[in-house]
Formats: C-alpha cells, sequence, structure tokens
C-alpha cells in the first residue's frame, strides 16, 4: 500500500491503556464493571448485616447512610452500565459483520471518562464521607443546607463525569449498527441483542442529557450557590425529581432492555430454534424504549401532581406490561417444543424468565397510584426494584457472560462451578427479596437503619440477610470459576456451543484484531444458522482477501480523562487552579487529537497473526 | 476503507460523505445534536418553571432590552448564513472563499459573545446577579450554556480554519468543517428559541 | 453500509453546483420571521395569549426553515437525523409541559 504507516505497537500495561480494539476495551469494561459489582455487593452486604436484627449498631447512622447510597449508585451506574458496555462492545461488532466500531478512539475515551469518573466517586469514601442523600440524590435532603459534607459534590461531579463516558459509549453504538452493518445485515436481519443494544444506545442518547443537566444544576446550587432547588430562594425541589426521572426511568430500560437481548439470543440457541415471533419482539422493544420516555412520573406519585397526572402516568406505566408480555410468551414460545440444553447460560435465562415476571406484577401493582400511596417508600418497592434489576438484567448478564466468555477470552468457563454459582446466586436471591415484599406491606419503610423489635420484622429480615450471605457466597464461586477457567488452555472453538446462529460464531475464538478477515455476506436472520442449514460451516465472504486498515492506538483518551478527574476535583475544593489545569489538559488532548491525523496501519489477514486479545 | 483513498485524485463532489469514516462522523454528530436537543430542552423547561421567582432582583421586564437582543440575534442569524456559504464553497472546491467565509463567522461569533458579555456585565450592576434569585440562576445557566456553545464553536471554527490553510481541503478535513457548520446552525437555532422564550416573552410577562 | 453507499450515489449524481439564490431566500425569510415577533412584542398591550401563540409559531417556523435548508434536512439520506431530531423533541415537549403544570401547586 501507498501509505504503509509504522505505527508503534504498544505492550503489556501500555497496550491496555492505548487500545482502540472494541475486544480489548469490551474486556476493560468487564473488570472495571465487575469490580465495581463486587464493591456495591459488598456494601450490600454491610447494609444486611446491619439490619440482620433489631436495633442493631452494627454500623452509625450516617455510614448506613452512606453505604445506602453508594450501593444504588455503584450498582447502576458504575458495575451494571459497564457490564452491559462490555457485552456490547465484545458483542456488537462480531453480530454485524464488522471489523471495529464506527469510533475505536471515542470507545476508548468513553471507558476511560466512565472509569475516572467511577473512581472519582469512590474517592469520597476516603476524603471525609461518600454521598449520603440516596441514590436519587433527592433535594432539599442533598442540598448544602442537609448535605454539608463533600459527598453529594463526589455525586454529582463524579456521575457527570462517567455520564459523559457512556454518552459517547451510546453514540458510538448508534452510528456502529446503523452505518457499520455487513452486506445483507438489514435492520430486520439482526439478532436480538444487537437490536436491543441499537435501542438502548438510543435511549442513552436521549436520557443522558437531562442527567447531566440536573447534576449541573445540583452542582452549581451546591458549589456556587445557586437557587435551583433552594426553596427559599425562590427555587423548587420537585423540579430535580422530575429532571431525576425524566433521566432515571430511561434508564432503567437502558438497564433491561439489553438483558432482554441476552436472554433472547441464549434461549433461541440452547432451544436450537429461531427466536419466536422476532418481528414482534423488535417491535416490543421500540415501543417500551418509546414509553420509557413517558412514565416517569409513577416515581412522584405521593408528590401531589394532581388526579390528571397521575392518572395520565399511571395508564402510560400499565401500557408497557404489553410489549413485555409480548417478550415473556415470545421466550416461552421459543422452549416450546424445543431441544434445551441446560448448559450454566441457559439455567440464568430461564430463570431469569419467572423472576422477572414476579418484578413486572409488582410493577404493575406498584403504577396504579392510589395503591402507590400505600406501596410508597416501603420495603415492597425495594423488592420490586431488586426484582427487575437484580433478577432481570443481573440474571441476563450472567447468562451473555457465560455465553460469550469464550468469544472474549478462548476459553470456556467451568460448567460445574457455574451450577453452583447459579443455584446459590439465585436460591439467595430469592430468599433475600421475597420477604421484603412481605415487609413492605406489613409497613416497613425502605432505607432505614434500625427497626424496633415486636413489629414481627425480625424474622424476615433474618430470612433477607441469610439470602445476601448465599448470593455472595454465589459470587465468590463465580471469581473462583474465573481464575481456574484462566489458568486452562486457550482452546475453544470458533463455535463453542455448537449451535451457534449469529455471525460471532463464525470467527475464532478470541477473534483476531480485525474480526474478520473477510467481510461475511448475510442471507437472512440467524445468518451463521442458515448457512449450517443448508450443510456449509463458514460464510460466504463478500470482499477478496486483502490488507485491512486498522486505527492506531493512542494514550490520548486516558489523559483526556485523567485531565477531568483533575479538574473534578479542583471545582471540587474551589481551587480554581487545579480546576482549570485539568481542563487545559483535556481540551489540550482534544486539540491534539484534532491536529494530528491518524493514518492508522494495514493487517495482511493472509500473514501467520497471533491470535487477537490475551486474557 | 482507507481515510485517504481519495486525496491524490480529484475531490469528490460531497468530500465530507466520501469515506465511511466522513458518514460515520456526519450521521453521530447528527445524533449528537438530538441529545444536545434535550440537553437544552431541560435547560429550557428548568427556566420555566422558575422565570417567575425572581424574589427582590429585577423582573424580566425591567432588565431586557430589546434592540440588544435583536442586535445578537441578527448577528447569529448572519453568522449562520456565512456558514452556509462556507459550506458551499466547500462543496464547490473554492478552499480559500470557504475559508474568508468561516473567518467571517468567526468574527461574527466574537461579535456576539461580546455582546452577551456587556450584557451579563450590565446585568449583575442593576442587581441580577447569578445567585440573586432561582430566576436569574436558570437564566444564566441557560443562556449562558449557549455562550459557552458559542465560544466552543469559535475556538473550534478557528482550528479548522488553520488547519485547512495548512494542509488544503480532503476527505479528512472536509467531515470536520462540513460537522462545524452543523454545529454552528443548531447554534442559531438554540438561539431562536432562546430570544421568543427567554426575551420576547419576558418582556411579554 | 451498503445502502449508505448507494445513498452516497445518488446524492452524487443529484448533486448540481447549487447557488446561493435559496439560502440567502431561507435567510430574508428569518430575519422576517424575526421581526414580526420582535414588533409583536414591541407593540405590545394586545392579549397575551395571541403573542405567545405569534412567538412559539414564528420561531417554530424559522428553525423549520433554517433546518430544512441550511442543515440540509429536506435532502436525501436524512432519515435518522430526522428520526434523532424528532425524538429529541418529542422529549422537549414533554419536559415543557412538566415545567409548565406538574412543578408548582396550581
Amino acid at each position: 500500500m501507498a501509505h504503509a504507516h509504522a505505527v508503534k505497537r504498544h505492550t503489556g500495561l501500555m497496550d491496555w491503556l492505548t487500545t482502540v480494539d472494541h475486544k480489548k476495551i469490551g474486556i476493560l469494561y468487564l473488570f472495571a464493571g465487575f469490580f465495581f459489582f463486587l464493591v456495591g455487593g459488598l456494601e450490600a452486604i454491610l447494609i444486611r448485616v446491619q439490619l440482620w436484627m433489631p436495633m442493631n449498631d452494627f454500623v452509625s447512622a450516617d455510614t448506613f447512610n452512606q453505604l445506602l447510597t453508594m450501593h444504588g449508585t455503584t450498582m447502576i451506574f458504575l458495575a451494571a452500565m459497564p457490564m452491559i458496555f462490555a457485552l456490547m462492545n465484545a458483542v456488537i461488532p462480531l453480530q454485524i459483520g464488522a471489523r471495529d466500531v464506527a469510533f475505536p478512539f471515542l470507545n476508548s475515551l468513553g471507558f476511560w471518562t466512565f472509569f475516572f469518573g467511577a473512581v472519582l466517586l469512590n474517592v469520597s469514601w476516603f476524603a471525609g464521607g461518600a454521598p449520603n442523600a440516596g441514590w436519587t440524590s433527592y433535594v432539599p435532603l442533598a442540598s448544602p443546607v442537609y448535605s454539608s459534607t463533600h459527598g453529594v459534590d463526589y455525586y454529582v461531579i463524579g456521575l457527570q463525569i462517567a455520564g459523559l463516558g457512556t454518552l459517547i459509549g451510546g453514540i458510538n453504538f448508534l452510528a456502529t449498527i446503523i452505518n457499520m452493518r455487513a452486506p445483507g445485515m438489514s435492520f430486520m436481519r439482526m439478532p436480538m441483542f444487537t437490536w436491543a443494544a441499537f435501542i438502548t444506545s438510543a435511549l442513552i442518547l436521549f436520557a443522558f442529557p437531562a442527567l447531566t443537566v440536573g447534576l449541573v444544576a445540583l452542582m452549581f446550587d451546591r458549589l456556587f450557590d445557586a437557587n435551583f432547588f433552594d426553596t427559599s430562594q425562590g427555587g423548587n425541589a420537585v423540579l430535580w425529581e422530575h429532571i431525576f426521572w425524566i433521566f432515571g426511568h430511561p434508564e432503567v430500560y437502558i438497564l433491561i432492555l439489553p438483558a432482554f437481548g441476552i436472554i433472547s439470543e441464549v434461549i433461541s440457541t440452547f432451544s436450537r430454534k429461531r427466536l419466536f415471533g422476532y418481528s414482534s419482539m423488535v417491535f416490543a422493544t421500540v415501543l417500551i424504549g418509546f414509553l420509557g420516555f413517558m412514565v416517569w412520573a409513577h416515581h412522584m406519585f405521593t408528590t401531589g401532581l394532581g388526579p390528571v397526572a397521575n392518572a395520565l402516568f399511571s395508564i402510560a406505566t400499565m401500557l408497557i406490561a404489553v410489549p413485555t408480555g409480548i417478550k415473556i410468551f415470545n421466550w416461552l414460545f421459543t422452549m416450546w417444543g424445543g431441544s434445551i440444553k441446560f448448559t450454566t447460560a441457559n439455567l440464568f435465562a430461564v430463570g431469569f424468565v419467572p423472576t422477572f415476571v414476579m418484578g413486572g406484577v409488582t410493577g404493575v401493582m406498584l403504577a396504579a397510584a392510589p395503591a402507590d400511596f400505600q406501596y410508597h417508600d416501603s420495603y415492597f418497592v425495594v423488592a420490586h426494584f431488586h426484582y427487575v434489576i437484580v433478577g432481570g438484567l443481573v440474571l441476563g448478564l450472567f447468562s451473555g457472560l457465560f455465553y460469550w466468555w469464550p468469544k472474549m477470552f478462548g476459553r470456556v468457563l467451568n460448567e460445574t462451578l457455574g451450577k453452583w454459582f447459579f443455584w446459590l446466586f439465585f436460591i439467595g436471591f430469592h430468599l433475600t427479596f421475597f420477604v421484603q415484599h412481605f415487609l413492605g406491606l406489613m409497613g416497613m419503610p425502605r432505607r432505614v437503619w434500625q427497626y424496633l423489635d415486636g413489629l414481627g420484622f425480625n424474622e424476615m429480615n433474618l430470612v433477607s440477610s441469610v439470602g445476601a450471605m448465599l448470593m455472595g457466597l454465589g459470587t465468590v464461586v463465580f471469581i473462583i470459576n474465573m481464575i481456574v477457567t484462566g489458568l486452562k488452555p486457550r482452546d475453544a472453538a470458533n463455535d463453542p456451543w455448537e449451535d451457534g446462529r449469529t455471525l460471532e460464531w463464525t470467527i475464532p475464538s478470541p477473534p483476531p484484531e480485525y474480526n474478520f478477515a473477510q467481510t461475511p455476506l448475510v442471507r437472512g436472520y440467524d445468518a451463521f444458522w442458515k448457512e449450517k442449514m443448508e450443510g456449509k460451516n463458514a460464510m460466504t465472504p463478500a470482499e477478496p482477501l486483502g490488507p485491512i486498515h486498522m486505527p492506531s492506538p493512542s494514550i490520548l483518551p486516558f489523559l483526556m480523562s485523567v485531565g477531568l478527574f483533575i479538574a473534578g476535583f479542583g471545582f471540587m475544593y474551589h481551587n480554581y487552579y487545579i480546576g482549570i489545569g485539568g481542563l487545559v489538559l483535556t481540551f489540550g488532548c482534544m486539540f491534539l487529537r484534532s491536529v494530528i491525523d491518524d493514518h492508522g496501519f494495514h493487517i495482511d489477514p493472509e500473514e501467520p497473526q497471533d491470535k487477537g486479545v490475551k486474557a | 476503507m482507507s481515510a485517504h483513498s481519495h486525496v491524490d485524485g480529484q475531490l469528490p463532489h460531497e468530500p465530507e460523505k466520501a469515506t465511511l469514516e466522513g458518514r460515520n462522523k456526519v450521521l453521530a454528530f447528527w445524533l449528537f445534536l438530538g441529545g444536545e436537543t434535550v440537553l437544552f430542552g431541560t435547560l429550557f423547561s428548568a427556566f420555566l418553571a422558575l422565570r417567575h421567582q425572581v424574589l427582590d432582583g429585577p423582573t424580566e421586564q425591567e432588565l431586557f432590552s430589546l434592540p440588544l437582543v435583536a442586535a445578537a440575534t441578527f448577528i447569529l442569524l448572519t453568522s449562520s448564513l456565512t456558514s452556509v456559504f462556507a459550506i458551499q464553497a466547500m462543496h464547490a472546491n473554492r478552499v480559500k472563499s470557504m475559508i474568508n467565509w468561516l473567518i467571517i463567522t468567526v468574527i461574527l461569533g466574537l461579535g456576539f459573545l461580546g455582546l452577551e458579555i456587556y450584557e451579563f456585565y450590565h446585568y449583575v450592576q442593576e442587581g441580577h446577579g447569578f445567585t440573586t434569585s432561582a430566576f436569574s440562576s436558570a437564566f444564566y445557566t441557560l443562556v449562558g450554556f449557549h455562550g459557552a456553545h458559542v465560544a466552543f464553536g469559535v475556538v473550534w471554527i478557528s482550528i479548522l480554519i488553520a488547519q485547512v490553510s495548512k494542509r488544503g481541503l480532503n476527505v479528512v478535513t472536509a467531515p470536520k468543517v462540513y460537522v462545524a457548520g452543523m454545529y454552528w446552525h443548531f447554534i442559531d437555532v438554540v438561539w431562536v428559541f432562546i430570544f421568543t422564550v427567554v426575551y420576547l416573552m419576558g418582556k411579554v410577562g | 453500509m451498503a445502502d449508505q453507499q448507494s445513498t452516497a450515489q445518488n446524492q452524487g449524481r443529484r448533486h448540481k453546483a447549487e447557488g446561493p439564490k435559496k439560502h440567502i431566500i431561507a435567510f430574508i425569510f428569518s430575519i422576517l420571521l424575526t421581526v414580526v415577533a420582535f414588533s409583536a412584542v414591541a407593540a405590545g398591550e394586545v392579549n397575551e395569549t395571541f403573542i405567545y401563540l405569534i412567538l412559539i409559531g414564528m420561531a417554530i417556523l424559522q428553525v423549520f426553515i433554517q433546518m430544512a435548508f441550511w442543515m440540509h434536512m429536506k435532502d436525501r439520506g436524512h432519515l435518522y437525523p430526522i428520526i434523532g431530531i424528532l425524538f429529541g423533541v418529542v422529549i422537549v415537549i414533554t419536559c415543557v409541559i412538566m415545567a409548565q403544570y406538574w412543578v408548582w401547586w396550581s
């Protein structure tokens, strides 16, 4: 080629800091997300230890508030979101037959901004107290008057930075799915996980700017004495609730839709059947995405919006049960008459279905505004959202991790340990949260540090705490599984489950840097399965073999995020030199990115290549 | 697809869409503008909710002067037109004329910023500071966000002018200029709503 | 990817060196709409609701013209931009309804 630029290839740590390869960024997201999953899990276990008996004083009230706030914030923003992005990065380009995402550089930037935002948020533990106003950070509790430590400052600035990374990732995946599909991969031939990722990315694009505005306003209130939410200066506290939930409700669909996608893939593969009602699944996903924006005020029935608003939001919320029901029945019909294999991935998927239905049913109960006045702020709500988030998203994520682990790392996770993990986690989960429905109905309020003896709460709280321990034990088994598997040779086949239906199973595990030596020609839904049914074991290529252009690695995304991290600190402590210094670093790197052309380099797929990413 | 496949030959008609990278960039920037719509929409809602909460500070009617806003509007509208001319020049492959139009756009943007700074300074003199009331916080945040976008656009387009004059127009620089043009129009569109909702409606009451 | 390439070709075929004329017309329209809005306010002392409607109408019309002509949204190959902006607008409308009716006691 005329422009064979020599590009320095890094190794070791520098390789991971500079990588723009979606597969490696997926692994970075996975380990960062899993680390924060452990942190959030530890916080949850400490909460359950505090609540295992009445009037316990294992932690102080203020520490309890911090644990509770950070558990929610960590699990949603720092554990669930990155693990979703991990699977999206690892799988989406492969499923649509692309060599990488649309913007490899931005992909790396998205990860590092998320990572440094997450680190900043957790630094608060060592800097005078974590955020303590709940993950929703309602004012006036989160206002400087009632929350005078720097905790909530860490919340607004850390989430701001992490949210920027998420927004970048969302735009990147939208552009990737719209523009980078292989020839023949029309929208109605896309695998369900890709569809779910597409709608999720759209929700991210339209929901996160609202969070940005809310956080900016709260930051201005706290750091620069603005009056958005300060009622004594004409501000309004309900406004925060609205802005937060205009973001926050789409956020829960951002979390659950990818899980729906994963479950669709896993159930279809391990039932050896085409996904039942594919087009209705697509329709339901789009509809859930749209309705997700129109229901935010069901979190605010008790603020007094009036009967008209409450009725509207009640009906809109109940409507979402319709497309969700379509999905549930489609999964059941996919399994119906299939030759089902109960691998760990499929166990998680099958366990997901009834668990998520239970969360959905309590969701419809909560949607009835008059009834919600009874449930509001009780443990019933806690049980509901843990059923949809843990019983929905987390089971889905683990299903996806077991399913795609061989594709990410080239090693199949140990099935025996996997099944132990599933049963411990699944039973532990139901023990923990099933009883909380009844605690709520009996009147135990959420977010309380202690409860009195003799209210009938004791036994169920004890059961709940035992369940949490079981979930923790299950997670330990999973960690052991990761280590045991990591020590084994990397020998996974292209299609380790032997029933793979989509494009990612046509290439080596893990895939080479360029994914596809030749872009495949897609001839139908379940592209690989279609070829298999015609007796072929490979895709028809859509282009001749030739040199492949690759983007160069870059340290700039890392430095830009470091700059934001420093700036966050500077502004928080009103040290404007440091704050501006951090911003100069960020914008300086942005300037360099703009003026230095990235020529990339070429790989010749005929040359023997070492096999892609290292575990 | 190489970013350089057209460098040596004739520049294609719409150079911003000649490569996959260029098309990705234009598409992603449109999506980004969709997100920006929500960002400004939320800022507008916060402003609308708080705009009567003036407390002891001056009200909108006392504060706003229509001639100043009209001048700022005229400047920004004109700059949007000049940036259209720049993109047209780009499509006709007249690099020199494109750079000239971009320079005019930047100068008009600076003029707008100057007026806005003068306006803010004037308001603070009249006792309408950032912390005066909920109305003043929401006002400065909304209009300030827009001003910050203008400032960012001015710096961005200036860098692009330097780049294009050094390296010329090709399939790498063309998408950047096109996207910056879109950004500039979007800023103008947001301003249309700012002068309508903040200033004119404020004047009405 | 395939459909994008064909879109690009269509645009190439359709493309003629377009003059500045329609953009200047769009500019004149923008200025006119702005003048109408400003003078409606400057005239004052009319029905408030009526003026509000005029203002919002002028703003929407002006933005529509600018997006269609200056941002090329009327051209082919702008399906995703239109979907993206429209969906953003839908959310903005709900936000504005929220700000108007559900923040303060009424």
